[in-house]
């Protein structure tokens, strides 16, 4: 622990990002937090807006989720859906131990950086136990360690002020965007380690998102590159994620 | 999709008015003076049949959401392989056959869409109640009703299948107002709690919530109770309403006229 900081900043980029961190923060607190990229039509689109709406109020203080004790965590915690990407790229990183796996961070930031693993476990740290929450009902307690999000984008040089989403891509086709109010948020990590371990082949190795106020699809397994963008045209088919290009809702607090 | 269904009950609200006195004439086997009474207001007919509506969309759609994780589990955690208190497939239908049955996405979408139209549609009613003072006489048991051997004879009617008539049928009866008041100030209220306490963002917006049931799991499992009681509820309804003459019942609560016939035929 004696090297909490990423190695790639020195302390004049430390002082600059200050400003930067006020940017995000402010992105967090407008008017854009209570609908999502797109609004789907009619009466479905309404009752999409007063969730997210409703839910978004509430959470306006950004209280932390639910933590819970150690000997809560779940022995054998489930592994749902993709365990093992068929992406060339992701085996070959996979036989490698994931040492040559590389973070990038991209678009609308000050200064783009590329992360390794090791990289990234120089940042602070946070761990946290939290109920993961699917939305078909399963619900499961695990421990999560990782840099938190807001913290890579301020070690890229904080944000341009246009920017409004992170997105995220996955090995394995998924990508998911994410609006600041929710990249800001303390529980909001690049999770590296599970239950004290290495983060499991299962749930999403080498890296994992946790963004707690969501349920289970949001959680994105298996990261490949962050990008910061003003805008979610141009991804899939613009709904601002994989689920929700599948019609499945954007926001996933509900 | 919703003001289709609207639009049908008026329909049949207009046929049925156009028909009343036909029908009423076929169901009373006495032609002796009718008397007919305003029975349901304007307010207490459209939400009956939004709520209508709404329960059966979020009652199919919570069946499509349940169909593809059929297990029921007591606590914060529950997942495939841990120990369940309801399994589907315990009862016949396995795993992948429930999967094939359920459909999540149409599910989600249309529980949380119906889920608002409820809500807002209790609130327009509880709110228009409590503005017109009346509901208090009308939902709650008076002082009398209370006593042992007027249950007893309410009990006695409802196992005889004997409706009431002449005076008592204008108004509701001691279990019928129970019931109704169960529905709306138990259930329905009980069905929105434990909903809200399987959504993730209540972790951090009132954790409280989830831990009055012991855990989301709970919460889940008495979703699917509370489901279970209120379809319970309607069967009985629906039987009551053919039993006290479903014409004359459904006529009342589309136009809200509703016939007392003076002389009753015991």
């Amino acid at each position: 622990m004696k090297n909490t900081k990423p190695k790639t900043l020195s302390r004049r980029q430390l002082i600059s990002r200050a400003g930067a961190l006020g940017g995000i923060l402010l992105t967090g607190c407008d008017s854009n937090i209570y609908t999502p990229p797109t609004i789907r039509d009619g009466l479905m689109g309404v009752a999409d807006v007063l969730t997210m709406a409703s839910q978004r109020f509430l959470l306006s203080n950004q209280a932390l989720v639910q933590e819970h004790d150690i000997n809560e965590i779940t022995k054998n915690f489930p592994v749902w859906n993709q365990s093992n990407p068929e992406d060339e790229e992701y085996q070959r990183l996979r036989r490698g131990s994931f040492a040559e796996w590389r973070l990038s961070v991209e678009g609308l930031v000050n200064q783009p950086i590329s992360l390794s693993l090791e990289d990234l476990k120089r940042f602070p740290k946070r761990t946290q136990i939290t109920s993961h929450i699917c939305e078909q009902g399963w619900s499961a307690i695990a421990q999560w360690t990782g840099a938190p999000l807001l913290k890579i984008l301020e070690a890229a040089g904080g944000v341009k002020p246009e920017a409004r989403y992170v997105v995220i891509d996955a090995y394995g086709g998924w990508y998911e965007g994410y609006d600041m109010f929710d990249v800001v948020h303390p529980q909001t990590i690049l999770a590296y380690g599970m239950n004290g371990k290495d983060l499991p082949q299962g749930n999403g190795a080498p890296v994992r998102l946790r963004v707690e106020r969501h349920c289970g699809y949001k959680q994105l397994k298996f990261i490949k590159s962050i990008q910061v963008v003003s805008s979610m045209d141009g991804f899939g088919r613009g709904t601002g994620g994989l689920n929700s290009d599948f019609d499945f809702h954007w926001y996933a607090g509900a | 999709m919703i003001l289709d269904h609207l639009f049908w009950i008026m329909r049949i609200g207009l046929y049925v008015q156009g028909h009343s006195e036909q029908i009423v004439s076929d169901n009373s086997k006495l032609k002796n003076s009718k008397e007919w009474i305003q029975r349901h207001s304007y307010n207490a007919r459209i939400c009956h049949w939004v709520t209508v509506i709404s329960f059966g969309y979020l009652f199919w759609s919570g069946l499509m959401i349940f169909l593809q994780f059929p297990e029921l589990y007591w606590g914060k955690v529950g997942f495939q392989g841990h120990p369940a208190v309801f399994r589907l497939s315990d009862w016949g239908l396995s795993w992948d056959q429930a999967d094939a049955l359920g459909d999540r996405r149409w599910g989600r979408n249309y529980h949380y869409l119906f889920a608002w139209i409820f809500a807002f549609n209790g609130i327009a009613y509880l709110g228009w109640n409590v503005w017109q003072k009346k509901f208090y006489k009308k939902m709650f048991p008076q002082r009398e009703e209370f006593q042992l051997s007027h249950i007893k004879t309410d009990i006695q009617n409802h196992l005889q299948f004997k409706a009431p008539a002449g005076e008592k049928a204008k108004s509701y009866n001691f279990l019928q107002k129970m019931s109704y008041l169960i529905v709306l100030f138990v259930l329905f209220p009980l069905m929105f709690i434990s909903g809200f306490a399987q959504m993730p963002a209540f972790t951090a917006i009132l954790p409280e919530l989830i831990d009055i049931f012991g855990g989301r799991q709970t919460a889940r499992t008495l979703h699917v109770v509370c489901t279970l009681l209120l379809v319970l509820f309607l069967i009985v309804h629906i039987i009551e309403v053919f039993i006290a003459g479903a014409g004359n019942q459904i006529r009342s609560m589309i136009t809200g006229k509703y016939a007392i016939s003076t002389e009753t035929n015991e």
